[in-house]
């Protein structure tokens, strides 16, 4: 635990490479490009689905991920975010290769059906969670090989949805590749692998913690109408994000899962708040912080503890009790080791051991794969990650202890009564203990 | 040791397996809980006092729920006590506690009317009586000013926790706890667990390596809301807020000191001191009416002990949530599970507390009695729940700012809440804590 660095914050990172165009490019660490076998390799047509920072650096990471990747068609609820996106590769080495010309930039809420149709082979889901589900429904209904980014769903139906699209996904070799990108690292791999060999003995407890700084705003436009007020401010409405925990602290979750191999707890006890009590639109209805304690049947515990509030003190690190020792996690250090109680060091992920940057990795693989006619599919694990996040939030906005089993089978549905850019009510933020789970 | 041992096996087995020196600490309970960082067991006796020695006297400062309740408590621990003097800072209080020792034990408590004293200084004139022995149960932000008085005044004392609100009166309870060893004035505390047989016989077991070493744990309060004070116009804000003193830091230390700080105790004890950091988040969403001034209604806190140790610390205060109050210790070979009345072990030694567990809030001043009279070694917890009182501050701390926060530098911190001579008039002004802004 000594190593408290301010963990760098992802999408600010995202957002800072593709507003500078080449920076991503040309950073270390990003220098790994799969070449497939011939000088011509076959086109590999693609559609990007969501134009803001994310769906932006998935772009460029497919197009380094193979020379054959063709960006081929967009969509995105908002012209101008397709046109912001695609103005990014100008002056991208594989500008040739960015072949989106005004009649495959399709706006709107049902772009993404137009997107999908254009004659793609994979598609990268970058949009805002809210509507992952339905893209995804759509692009395996179409037989499409996907990057789905994290969070995949954001209510318990989404999560059904899901998990029927994982399955269709499986039946048809589609690779399904998820941006739960911690499991595309290096050190991380190494230190789960050593975790799973039982360096640590069983795993009795696990900390998580993401704190970091709040999301960055939109102010209202004039002739912005309330949805488009919201959908540009996604991060900030519980229904298009799912929340802070469901959004960003997922990757913490996910790794709780990787920890727990795939087991999905009992139950979960959550807390929470809008510490900040900006009285601003902006914000939302979404809270500041969460805490959560996710509980086994079997009496194993993982406690999470998430913050986006400025000018605090910002950590993103885990934290793992075996009954053989500690582990520390520290991802952005990085620092990895495992320790036997007597602070002996029994395994670490040495210094100069490789780090390649794990969202290259994620495109890496996924087109490897579908050159090489294998399939990834990693479906199962995704929705228990994506699915405990809800669990937590939904513990934290009622104050219950509430079951997998009741969150799982939850019918609230966080979907607005209609898709159009028009009048929508002001969510209001949750009062534990007033809220309840349905 | 406990790798051969049959699950179920009894805590006398365990025992019998650990060795000559473990039996003969069954044998006599007391010598075996009474190791390292306990001094408040050292001279606990888990049973009725002893009626021999002299009749002692006591007088109690803080005539509300709990002051009422420890003079019957120090009546209950044995025949040879009388209740000799009370205060408050409210009349009325003095009164209603007076009458209740009255009517219900006549012979040992009865009050007369010239030693019954109200107003700011009453505990002065309380501390100026010849009574042997003082309850301390007013409001926390006056004990450690109360406690240095007591032990100034050479009486032993039974105090309330918390002891103090502020790293200030922190340092005033370690100095005059200092000073009541000098004097060998006995110092007894109200975190009753570490008197109550349940957690006695746990701690014992682990201090045997029931569950291996403690590596992780977790405690909770987690609970509904509790009673307020509407402002009664007649008297002053200062006088308004201390009798709605749950709601203001200056007083109560938050509900995180002031009702959590019970388990926080327990796993000090369990880890062997007070941890060396932590960090926390923590709001008010659901509590947010005027009438509960400007605290929290929720924290979260993981605290790191030495040798990289975490606890899970989670606290709430809400109308209609879900209740939680208890403790978890993760051992290398075991776990331990703590509330009232109830302690287990689970892993490879396997046992539950079964038989007598009498009242702890009795023995509590059973075990202060019986060592100020000298049947029971010299007793004084005055550090320890210091430490305790500093470990929630500390936690308090961290929510309220947002920063990582060490042990040491909190403990060090000039904050000083408490005014130095409170009287009717203004009271003490607070706005509800921004992370990030404090």
């Amino acid at each position: 635990m000594s190593n408290h660095d301010t963990a760098l914050d992802r999408r600010d990172f995202v957002a800072l490479s593709s507003a500078l165009g080449l920076a991503a490019f040309v950073a270390p660490g990003c220098a790994s490009t799969v070449v497939s076998g011939a000088d011509e390799p076959k086109p590999l047509k693609v559609a990007l689905i969501g134009c803001g920072g994310r769906g932006s650096g998935a772009a460029n990471q497919a197009l380094k991920a193979d020379k054959g990747v063709i960006l081929w068609a967009v969509a995105d609820a908002f012209p101008d975010r397709m046109d912001a996106c695609l103005k990014q590769f100008d002056k991208h080495p594989a500008k040739d290769r960015v072949q989106v010309p005004a009649e495959r930039r399709f706006a709107g809420f049902d772009g993404y059906k137009k997107a999908i149709a254009s004659g793609v082979d994979a598609v990268l889901l970058c949009s805002a969670p809210h509507f992952r589900p339905m893209h995804l429904a759509e692009s395996v209904a179409a037989g499409k090989h996907i990057f789905c980014e994290k969070p995949m769903f954001v209510d318990a139906p989404g999560y059904r949805s899901v998990c029927e699209s994982v399955k269709a996904a499986r039946a048809k070799n589609l690779n399904l590749v998820s941006g739960f990108c911690w499991r595309r690292s290096a050190p991380e791999r190494a230190t789960f692998a050593e975790l799973e060999k039982g360096t640590l003995g069983s795993v009795m407890a696990m900390y998580g913690c993401y704190y970091t700084g709040p999301l960055g705003t939109k102010k209202r436009e004039q002739g912005w109408s309330d949805m488009e007020f919201q959908v540009r401010n996604w991060q900030h409405f519980n229904w298009l994000s799912g929340d802070q925990l469901v959004e960003q602290a997922v990757h913490s979750i996910d790794k709780i899962n990787w920890a727990f191999r795939n087991e999905p707890p009992a139950s979960a006890v959550g807390m929470g708040g809008r510490q900040l009590r900006e009285p601003i639109p902006e914000r939302g209805d979404v809270y500041d912080h969460f805490a959560v304690v996710y509980e086994w049947a079997d009496g194993r515990r993982a406690f999470l503890n998430c913050r986006q509030e400025p000018d605090c003190y910002f950590e993103n690190t885990d934290w793992i009790a075996g009954t053989k020792g500690q582990c520390f996690i520290n991802g952005w250090g990085p620092t990895h080791w495992m320790k036997d109680p007597a602070g002996k060091v029994l395994w670490e992920y040495p210094a100069d051991g490789p780090k390649p940057d794990m969202y290259q990795a994620e495109h890496d693989e996924l087109f490897r794969a579908i050159r090489a006619g294998t399939v990834i599919n990693d479906g199962d694990w995704m929705v228990t990650s994506n699915m405990m996040a809800v669990l937590g939030r939904m513990a934290a906005y009622s104050g219950q202890k509430v079951t997998w089993e009741q969150a799982c089978a939850s019918q609230e549905s966080l979907s607005p009564p209609q898709y159009i850019m028009g009048p929508l009510e002001m969510p209001v933020e949750k009062k534990p203990g007033q809220y309840k789970v349905t | 040791m406990t790798q051969q041992l049959p699950a179920d096996t009894s805590r006398r087995s365990f025992l019998g397996a650990g060795g000559a020196a473990a039996a003969a600490a069954f044998a006599a309970p007391i010598v075996l809980t009474s190791c390292r960082a306990t001094p408040s067991t050292a001279g606990a006796r888990l049973g009725p006092a002893l009626s021999g020695g002299r009749e002692l006297t006591v007088g109690v400062i803080g005539c509300g729920g709990r002051g009422g309740g420890a003079a019957f408590d120090a009546l209950k621990a044995g025949p040879k006590v009388r209740i000799v003097a009370l205060g408050d800072v409210f009349e009325e209080r003095v009164r209603g506690v007076a009458a209740g020792l009255a009517r219900a034990q006549p012979d040992r408590g009865t009050v007369p009317d010239s030693r019954q004293f109200h107003g700011f200084d009453a505990y002065r004139k309380v501390l100026a009586t010849d009574c042997d022995i003082v309850v301390l149960a007013t409001a926390p932000g006056f004990r450690p000013a109360h406690y240095a008085a007591a032990i100034d005044a050479g009486k032993h004392v039974f105090f309330e926790k918390p002891v103090a609100v502020d790293p200030s009166g922190v340092r005033t309870v370690l100095e005059a706890s200092a000073r009541a060893a000098e004097r060998r004035l006995c110092v007894v505390t109200g975190t009753q667990r570490r008197h109550e047989r349940c957690y006695l016989e746990a701690m014992a077991l682990v201090q045997d390596g029931a569950i291996g070493r403690p590596i992780a744990a977790a405690c909770y309060w987690n609970q509904g809301g509790l009673w307020h004070k509407d402002p009664d116009p007649k008297l002053s804000e200062m006088e308004n807020q201390v009798r709605n003193w749950l709601y203001h830091t200056w007083l109560s230390g938050d509900h995180i000191v002031e009702q959590h700080v019970h388990n926080i105790d327990v796993v000090n004890w369990a880890m062997g001191g007070p941890p060396v950091r932590c960090v926390a988040t923590g709001g008010r969403q659901a509590r947010t009416e005027p009438i509960f001034g400007a605290i929290n209604d929720h924290f979260s806190v993981h605290y790191e002990y030495e040798g990289d140790r975490l606890c899970a610390s989670m606290c709430r205060q809400q109308e209609g949530t879900d209740g939680r109050v208890d403790e978890v210790i993760h051992g290398t070979e075991g776990t331990l599970l703590t509330s009232s009345g109830r302690a287990e072990i689970r892993g490879r030694f396997r046992w539950t507390f079964a038989g007598d567990n009498p009242n702890p809030y009795v023995q509590e001043h059973v075990d202060l009695q019986e060592a100020v009279r000298g049947n029971a070694p010299y007793l004084n917890e005055g550090k320890r729940i210091a430490e305790s009182t500093m470990t929630a501050i500390l936690g308090r701390m961290a929510a309220y700012t947002g920063k990582d926060l060490s042990f040491a530098a909190a403990l060090a911190d000039p904050m000083d809440l408490v005014p130095k001579d409170p009287k009717p008039g203004p009271g003490v002004m607070q706005t509800v804590a921004i992370p990030g802004m404090a």
